[in-house]
């Protein structure tokens, strides 16, 4: 099988260019230029560089000189199956433009979560308490203040909590719970993933008399803990990260904040399962000690009479790290126990 | 008639030294496409593997269609080497993640041990990068140094910042006077004159062109706001009306903002690209022309944008081939008609995981 091949020639390692000819005999090459034959290899001896479609080839040559061919479409006949011949096949470009979103929506929403999460049972115990440790360090420096609710008030709190550990067979050495008082986070609770549980004096006084409403709170929170939901967030996160960067590589300008907001909806959709994840969670404790499930709701409504005159931006709840309230407080009205 | 003959003679047109070449790019949107979805499809598939083998087919691709005098570039990477490089690069970044997030406190240590490596990192990206490049079968290379670096990009910085930003325009001129000057081809070193003077200039004009955009921006989703207050004038039946204009509100200030910022990146980028390649040459081999004009290039950006948003990504492909040509239309090369042949000097280089690694946290710094 023979080929001839017009191209230009490179001289070894210099810029000098000339009008070239290349034989391909078989195993044999020979190179002509200027009217005559010039040097002869064996097809082996010279590399090929990476082929592209609309690129024409380039043959390196061992002294470092270099041939590259005239026709962008002009193949050694010698090649097989190439990367080229699928990039080129509209079959599979076709069915790429639908198999690439699903494979995507599938990596991403289902297959990296699992991953996630199921790498984060491995980590030892002591990454979850250095993680709530150093957090804690650094959050109690910035946004805490000494509580100002009634030493009582705390104490009652307090037992309520042992109590609650003790009926649901929990370690008290993990779960402490905290009064604070905190200007910047107002009525809340939060849990760190070593079993630090913090409840601010805003919100002990919001729900002063309803004690099962402040137990609910603590059991969510506790659920955060027990479902490992900030390590399984972070593991989740930085899987995506990686994910986003090695598939798009490094796109300029606006196309990196669109794949922010990519990621951030990503995001914001994970925490939302975990929070319904933690509701469920204290929804099946409350039941389990014989509380109503309407405490919970309780605690809801408390947080929708916050948000009361606020225009309802339908666009915002796709950012939203927590559901709609409302819809938290019917499922705790609706709220029939899990099986046994 | 000593008069005449001496205005004759000054008339004579002088043999020309130098010829004129445009930079011609031959790549086209569709063709792209094939090999970009096919690239996206067995990254996904082989868990980012591939990516290393997508992006030197991605490299080659614009290359080898990027010619100067019918001689066309070309990307010589190996795609191990940018495997090794993006596993490590990956490992690295992995570590940096975590070790924030789980540990905030060794993070802060973490971050500044990267202040020490991100000038080392940048020197290796840009050396691997042109050491990869290849025209006429002469490679380029890097010359810059590791306090050179150290100096550019942490040091002045921090410099710039101390000056209340006053200073930024010069310390971004001294950045791409580091790396340009720097730039080899073969035996022959870039030689580079910039000037800050059109640094500050430039930066004066995106500041005010920021500040009048967002101006009309707040009027224009303000108006909608008065319009919205009109509308309800009680916070009661007039609820739903007022959550709607929001969200155009919302979408209008969306749109209105990456408008905008098409303008001020264009404005930014086409001025200095001008600056650096007009004052730029290889001595007694060429100079360069370029002539990015500021609108085409900010409409270019925004349809880009535009046809990425609406479909869903697909229109990437397109977007990065159009953008390719565009940039190779607005530019020249001035070539020494006595030039004589560039020696490639250079020896072989290793792994690029410090171009993958500055790639992924986002320091790689590219030319032009």
């Amino acid at each position: 099988m023979s080929q001839l091949i017009k191209g230009i020639y490179y001289l070894p390692k210099r810029s000098e260019a000339l009008e070239a000819e290349l034989h391909v005999n078989g195993d044999m090459v020979s190179l002509h230029y200027d009217g005559q034959c010039r040097e002869v290899f064996e097809l082996s001896t010279l590399t090929q560089h990476i082929t592209i479609p609309g690129v024409p080839i380039e043959l390196s040559f061992p002294d470092s000189a270099k041939f590259s061919a005239q026709d962008p479409d002009v193949r050694l006949a010698r090649t097989g199956a190439t990367m080229e011949s699928l990039e080129k096949n509209k079959t599979l470009i076709v069915a790429s433009m639908v198999l690439v979103p699903v494979l995507m929506w599938f990596m991403i929403m289902v297959v990296m979560p699992l991953i996630a999460q199921a790498s984060v049972s491995y980590l030892p115990d002591v990454v979850s308490q250095q993680m709530g440790k150093q957090a804690f360090a650094i959050i109690e420096r910035t946004m805490l203040e000494p509580s100002e609710t009634d030493v009582e008030v705390q104490n009652q709190v307090k037992q309520q909590w042992r109590d609650t550990l003790v009926a649901l067979e929990l370690s008290p050495e993990k779960y402490r719970l905290h009064v604070y008082g905190s200007e910047f986070l107002g009525p809340n609770a939060f849990a760190l993933p070593d079993g630090t549980v913090v409840i601010t004096d805003d919100l002990l006084k919001r729900l002063a008399d309803k004690p099962d409403a402040i137990l609910a709170v603590l059991l969510h929170e506790i659920g955060h803990v027990e479902h490992q939901h900030s390590l399984s967030m972070v593991a989740q996160s930085v899987s995506t990260a990686v994910a986003f960067a090695m598939i798009f590589g490094d796109i300029e300008g606006v196309g990196e904040i669109l794949l922010g907001t990519g990621s951030t909806l990503v995001q914001s959709k994970f925490s939302r399962n975990m929070e319904q994840e933690a509701d469920d969670f204290a929804l099946n404790k409350l039941d389990a000690l014989g509380k109503p499930a309407d405490a919970f709701a309780q605690a809801m409504e408390s947080f929708l009479a916050l948000s009361e005159g606020e225009p309802d931006i339908k666009l915002l709840k796709y950012l939203s790290s927590h559901p709609d309230t409302q819809a938290r407080i019917d499922k705790a009205k609706g709220f029939k126990p899990a099986e046994k | 008639m000593d008069v005449t003959d001496s205005i004759n003679n000054v008339q004579q047109p002088a043999v020309q030294s130098t010829r004129l070449a445009p930079v011609e790019f031959s790549g086209k949107g569709g063709e792209f496409f094939g090999i970009w979805i096919v690239n996206v499809l067995l990254t996904i598939v082989t868990l980012g593997i591939y990516s290393a083998w997508a992006k030197v087919r991605t490299n080659q691709y614009f290359y080898g269609n990027t010619a100067i005098e019918g001689h066309r570039f070309s990307y010589l990477a190996n795609p191990m080497q940018i495997l090794k490089g993006r596993l490590l690069a990956v490992a690295l970044f992995a570590a940096y993640t975590l070790s924030v997030q789980f540990f905030p406190v060794l993070g802060l240590f973490f971050v500044f041990g990267m202040l020490f490596l991100f000038p080392w990192l940048i020197n290796q990206g840009l050396r691997f990068n042109l050491r990869m490049s290849s025209y006429r079968n002469v490679r380029f290379s890097f010359g810059g140094s590791y306090g050179e670096a150290f100096m550019c990009f942490i040091i002045l910085p921090i410099v710039g910042a101390l000056t209340l930003y006053l200073a930024m325009p010069w310390v971004m001129s001294k950045v791409d006077e580091y790396i340009h000057s720097n730039v080899r081809y073969g035996d022959k070193q870039l030689n580079v004159k910039l000037q800050t003077g059109e640094y500050y200039v430039t930066c004066i004009l995106v500041m005010v062109v920021m500040m009048v955009g967002f101006t009309l921006l707040a009027i224009v989703v303000g108006g909608l706001a008065a319009t919205s207050a009109a509308v309800s004038p009680d916070f009661g039946p007039g609820m739903e009306e007022f959550a709607a204009l929001m969200n155009i509100g919302g979408i209008v200030f969306f749109f209105g903002y990456i408008l905008l910022i098409c303008i001020v990146s264009a404005l930014y980028r086409a001025r200095i690209r001008n600056h650096i390649l007009n004052n730029s040459e290889f001595e007694q081999l060429t100079s360069f022309k370029s002539s990015v004009e500021v609108m085409p290039f900010a409409v270019l950006m925004l349809t880009n944008t535009l046809a990425i948003v609406f479909s869903a990504g697909l229109a990437i492909p397109w977007a990065k081939v159009r953008q390719a040509k565009f940039m190779a239309d607005a530019t020249e090369l001035e070539i020494d008609n006595n030039a004589d042949a560039v020696i490639d000097t250079m020896e072989e280089q290793k792994a690029s995981f410090a171009e993958e690694a500055a790639e992924i946290f986002d320091v790689d710094v590219s030319l032009g």
